[in-house]
């Protein structure tokens, strides 16, 4: 199979990590300065700032100069780190195999770009070309306006990359057509250093098809092995190591903000904002979000960072946010924030391997919803699947991961409930009080004569008992001992009645029901 | 065009034979809960007292005071849920679910979802989530003793969930409070403790169950069952 690599390139990624977090800002004149201050140098224009004659490197006084409504914004690491993550995520949306290319430097400073290998994918989509414009579109929806191109290696993608005009256009350089491909194209695009440029312009070089029309031999005499590696990369003969396959699930989306924020409200928008574009960029590597870190950049220097249990992984806004209110509610900043940063592992959407010999259970996907949706409702540590603990205490349980499918790969099955003895004799049940209800006791010749309670009231007419159960002996605060009786009380209720040792109370922490 | 295999000609006979084999046990695509399907107690004289079990889609009561034997029922019905491999979700408003207990009348807790609702509104909007999601053979719904002014301004509301769901909801209460909405109401009180033995132990508990509504049948039928502790109890 024929390597094919597909490089997606944001030309100027400063501008465009901006606009993604503030896409309100899409059509005004904004300049993006390396530093706050009126000296500070722009690194990036917008189209509607360039019109006004506004240019990078240039001093943000002479910009203002130019343009009165020019917005200006501080080129922010943590937007810029974001955005080339999603860059990466649109193209691990095609392929498991792509890779972020490293900072380029020079002319080429403000580009990101992407590589993912494509061989074989043209089965997935009607044609290369196709290939090209879905990741274009992929890219588009997680905010990025990225030209796109398909050529035998990395260099060679990119150099067609380099040579796209507009966002969303694509190119594919057929195999076999690399050679007239690039020899029109201006030697710039082979990124040599300036002192090898300068060289290759005073001898009059200035397409690759002027280089390449030269011999290889004399000219790597003349100007050393920097001009044989170029023409390795026009000709499309630069060993490349393959395209990894990317392992890490993790993703993060982060924001400085403009100005502090001590109000939850204001902050809810920062993290309806920042929620959108991470389950964007996890939705195109088919993953759904898990347990949530939320960080807080404090106005003292601080940080403060919370986890947010989620039920299931799920892709619902609206629920994640609730949860993150929640836990911002519970307990607040304590300064004001000045950055935000969330943090996920994405997780696999859940899938169920359908039993011809169980009844269908709920759809994987709705139950995922649904158990978000009522962790919101009660609680995250108050649904789930009930379990007995091992514990002698009386009611000890558990409740754990609510995940009714069936036996997965390499665990062994699950034994049944032992169920009643006999299943001719139905069961009585126990109904738990929680907490245990305080009982006014009469005792006579050591057992309970008369009950005085929310539950049960009146005098012990038949009662079994007692047993001791104790346990925790070995530290005070999870020392337990009950004499524990079965008793009905005169109004018919039959009731669990227990008396605490360690307490010196007695209750009723069941009913027989 | 291919050539079909030369076996092609015996499948149809040769699935048609599995399907015979398998018979009962084999469970065919479609709606979780057909729209007629009962969930049964397991209990012989309930099951027949109710016309085969609670119907699915619909909105059915349990009430009675303490030890009257609703949550010994409300098990039986999560034990015949689970046990046929369905999943089931308890909503526990009264917070009075006790896993050892059920796990000793046969429930299988891994199929068991418990949402302890820390107040009526929650436990009403997380049914309204279950019913959503489809697929649960059984609901129940435990209310607490505070909330019976309130439920029943919410009982049709509960009703009209339900309908079309294919999913019983079952509601557990002191005493009657959905009115006519509910498609079925039974009341539970206990006639007789039994201790006995040595040591003296409780032994059974005899209750009464009075089909007190029953909207396509005639109501007014009483029978009783005898409820015997599970070892874990």
């Amino acid at each position: 199979m024929r390597t094919r690599i597909a490089c997606l390139r944001v030309p100027d990624m400063p501008l465009v990590a901006t606009l993604r977090a503030h896409p309100e800002l899409a059509d005004e004149p904004l300049v993006i300065a390396a530093a706050a201050g009126p000296r500070a140098e722009i690194v990036a224009v917008s189209p509607a700032a360039a019109r006004h004659g506004v240019q990078s490197r240039a001093s943000v006084a002479h910009a203002r100069a130019l343009c009165a409504n020019l917005c200006v914004r501080v080129a922010s690491p943590a937007l810029e780190q974001a955005a080339r993550s999603a860059l990466l995520d649109a193209a691990l949306s095609c392929s498991p195999r792509a890779e972020i290319a490293a900072r380029a430097s020079g002319a080429w400073a403000s580009e990101a770009t992407a590589y993912l290998d494509a061989s074989g994918l043209d089965a997935l989509f009607p044609s290369e070309a196709g290939l090209a414009a879905a990741l274009a579109a992929r890219a588009g929806k997680l905010g990025l306006p990225v030209g796109v191109a398909l050529a035998a290696s990395r260099s060679l993608a990119r150099i067609a990359a380099r040579q796209l005009r507009r966002p969303g256009e694509v190119c594919v350089v057929p195999p076999g057509d690399e050679a007239p491909f690039v020899a029109p194209q201006p030697l710039d695009l082979l990124d040599p250093d300036d002192v090898l440029a300068e060289r290759l312009t005073h001898f009059g070089l200035h397409t690759v098809g002027d280089l390449l029309a030269l011999p290889r031999r004399e000219l790597g005499s003349r100007l050393g092995p920097d001009v044989l590696r170029l023409i390795a990369v026009a000709c499309g003969e630069a060993r490349e190591a393959p395209v990894p396959v990317f392992q890490t699930r993790a993703l993060s989306e982060a924001i400085d903000l403009e100005y502090a924020i001590d109000r939850l409200e204001p902050l809810r928008f920062v993290l309806r904002g920042l929620l959108s574009r991470l389950l964007d960029r996890l939705e195109a590597r088919h993953l759904a979000c898990g347990e949530l870190t939320l960080g807080l950049a404090l106005a003292s220097g601080g940080r403060d960072v919370r986890r947010v249990a989620v039920a299931a992984p799920t892709l619902e806004l609206r629920v994640l946010l609730q949860h993150l209110l929640q836990v911002l509610e519970t307990r607040s900043p304590p300064d004001a924030v000045v950055g935000v940063q969330l943090e996920t592992e994405g997780s696999a959407p859940r899938s169920d391997q359908l039993d011809l010999f169980r009844p269908a259970g709920p759809a994987p996907a709705a139950l995922g919803r649904a158990l978000a949706e009522l962790a919101v409702l009660c609680g995250s540590d108050r649904i789930g699947a009930p379990a007995v603990a091992d514990d002698h205490r009386p009611d000890a349980f558990g409740l754990g991961h609510f995940q009714p499918t069936g036996v997965g790969p390499g665990t062994a099955k699950p034994q049944p409930p032992a169920g009643p003895e006999d299943p001719q004799r139905p069961s009585l049940a126990l109904r738990a009080l929680r907490p245990p209800v305080t009982a006014a006791v009469r005792v006579s010749q050591g057992r309970p004569d008369s009950v005085r309670s929310a539950v049960a009231n009146g005098r012990v007419v038949r009662w079994a008992g007692p047993w001791r159960t104790t346990g925790g002996w070995w530290t005070p605060e999870e020392r337990f001992a009950y004499d524990c009786f079965d008793v009905q009380t005169s109004d018919g209720t039959v009731s669990r009645l227990r008396f605490d040792r360690v307490q010196r109370v007695w209750q009723i922490d069941a009913v027989y029901d | 065009m291919s050539r079909l295999p030369p076996n092609a000609a015996r499948s149809p006979q040769a699935v048609a034979k599995l399907l015979r084999d398998l018979g009962p046990q084999l469970r065919r695509g479609g709606d979780a809960t057909p729209p007629d399907a009962r969930i049964r107690t397991g209990i012989e004289a309930i099951d027949r007292l109710l016309g085969g079990g609670f119907p699915g889609g619909r909105l059915s009561e349990i009430a009675g005071p303490f030890s009257c034997g609703r949550t010994s029922l409300a098990h039986a019905l999560l034990a015949e849920a689970t046990r046929s491999g369905a999943v089931a979700a308890v909503v526990d408003v009264a917070d009075a679910f006790d896993p050892v207990s059920a796990e000793g009348s046969g429930v299988d807790l891994s199929r068991v979802l418990w949402v302890r609702a820390p107040q009526l509104r929650a436990a009403l909007r997380s049914v309204e989530q279950l019913l959503a999601v489809r697929g649960f053979a059984l609901v129940l719904l435990d209310l607490a003793r505070a909330d019976l002014r309130v439920v029943p301004t919410t009982g049709l509301r509960l009703a009209r969930l339900t309908a079309g769901t294919g999913t019983p909801l079952v509601a557990l209460s002191l005493q009657r409070c959905l009115g006519t909405a509910a498609e079925i109401a039974i009341e539970l009180k206990s006639t007789r403790a039994n201790f006995g033995g040595s040591p003296v132990l409780l032994e059974n508990l005899e209750v009464e169950v009075a089909l007190v509504r029953h909207r396509s049948a005639p109501s007014g039928h009483t029978t009783s069952v005898r409820l015997h502790p599970t070892r874990a109890a």
